[in-house]
C-alpha cells in the first residue's frame, strides 16, 4: 500500500536528518584524529620548551614539520569520506603558520610567551566560529581552547609553558577524544 | 503513481540507505560508523543489512584492519537508483496531496 502524504513527509524529514547526522559524523571523525595529533605534539613541544627555552626553533621546527607530514597522511586516509579534505587541510595549516609568522613580523619584538598565544587564540576563535555556524561541539572546543589558554597566559606566571601544555595541548587532545566518541 | 520501494520503506533500512547515499559511488563505510549514524544495535543493523544485500542494494565486504576484523558497507549502483526512485516517489506523493488540496480549495 502506498504511504500517506504524512508518512512520505516524515520519511523525507528522516532522510534529511540522517544526511545531517552522517555529515556531522564524518566531519567529527576526521577532526578527531587531527586534534589528538596536534594536541600531543603541542604538549610535547611545550614541555620541551619549559625545559629548554633557549632552543625554541630547534624544538618547534622539526616538531611542526613532523606533524604536518603525519597530519597530511591522516587527512589522506579520511579523504575517502570527505573529498578535498587534503588540500583544505594544508591550506588551513598554512594560514595558521602564516598568521604566526606575520604577527611576529608586525609586532616584533614579541616575547616567546606572547608568540605562543597566537595559535591557541586563533584556533580557538576559528573553532568557536565554526561552532556558531555549523556544529555545536566546535563552540565548546573553541571556547575552551581560547579561554583556558588565555587563563594560562594571565595567571600561570613562571609555570606558563607547563600550564599551556595542559590547557592548550591537553584540551586539543581531549577535544579529539570527545569528537571521536560521538 | 510510483509506489515507494517496500524494502527501503522501513525506518532502519531507510536510515541505512540515506546514510550510505551520502557517500561517493566507490566509498565504503565501516559497520561501526554506520551503527553510530543509524543509532541501532549490532544485531538489528546486521539483519537489515542482510535484507538490503539480498535485494542487491548494498555490498558488504569483510576483511582485516591489521589483526582486527572489519566489516564495511557500500551502496551498490542498483541501491543508489532504488533510493533515488524512492525519494522521487515520496515527493510525488506529497505533490499529489498538494494538488488535491489545491483543487479542493478551488472547488469550494
Amino acid at each position: 500500500m502506498s504511504p500517506s502524504a504524512e508518512e512520505a513527509a516524515q520519511a523525507l524529514r528522516e532522510i534529511d536528518a540522517i544526511k545531517e547526522r552522517a555529515a556531522g559524523f564524518q566531519d567529527y571523525q576526521a577532526e578527531s584524529a587531527q586534534l589528538i595529533l596536534w594536541g600531543a605534539a603541542n604538549s610535547i613541544g611545550l614541555v620541551a620548551t619549559a625545559l629548554f627555552e633557549q632552543h625554541l626553533l630547534l624544538i618547534w621546527v622539526p616538531l611542526v614539520l613532523l606533524c604536518l607530514v603525519a597530519g597530511a597522511l591522516l587527512a589522506r586516509r579520511t579523504n575517502a569520506l570527505l573529498p578535498g579534505i587534503g588540500w583544505r587541510y594544508l591550506l588551513i595549516l598554512g594560514a595558521i603558520l602564516f598568521l604566526i609568522v606575520a604577527l611576529h613580523a608586525v609586532f616584533w619584538p614579541l616575547s616567546p610567551e606572547q608568540g605562543a598565544m597566537i595559535a591557541p587564540l586563533f584556533v580557538g576563535v576559528l573553532y568557536f566560529l565554526r561552532g556558531v555556524l555549523l556544529r555545536p561541539r566546535y563552540l565548546v572546543i573553541g571556547g575552551a581552547l581560547a579561554g583556558l589558554s588565555l587563563l594560562s597566559f594571565l595567571f600561570a606566571g613562571p609555570w606558563f609553558w607547563w600550564a599551556m601544555a595542559m590547557t592548550w595541548g591537553g584540551t586539543l587532545m581531549l577535544s579529539g577524544v570527545w569528537l571521536g566518541r560521538r | 503513481m510510483q509506489t515507494p520501494d517496500e524494502i527501503i520503506h522501513q525506518p532502519v533500512r531507510l536510515k541505512i540507505m540515506a546514510a550510505l547515499n551520502t557517500l561517493g559511488s566507490s566509498q565504503w563505510l565501516e559497520f561501526v560508523a554506520l551503527r553510530r549514524i543509524v543509532d541501532t544495535t549490532d544485531g538489528n543493523l546486521g539483519a537489515h543489512l542482510n535484507t538490503l544485500e539480498s535485494a542487491h542494494y548494498v555490498r558488504i565486504k569483510k576483511d582485516f584492519a591489521g589483526k582486527k576484523p572489519r566489516t564495511r558497507v557500500c551502496l551498490s549502483a542498483r541501491g543508489r537508483e532504488a533510493f533515488a526512485s524512492y525519494v522521487a516517489a515520496l515527493h510525488a506523493i506529497l505533490e499529489l496531496q498538494t494538488l488535491d488540496t489545491d483543487s479542493g480549495e478551488t472547488g469550494d
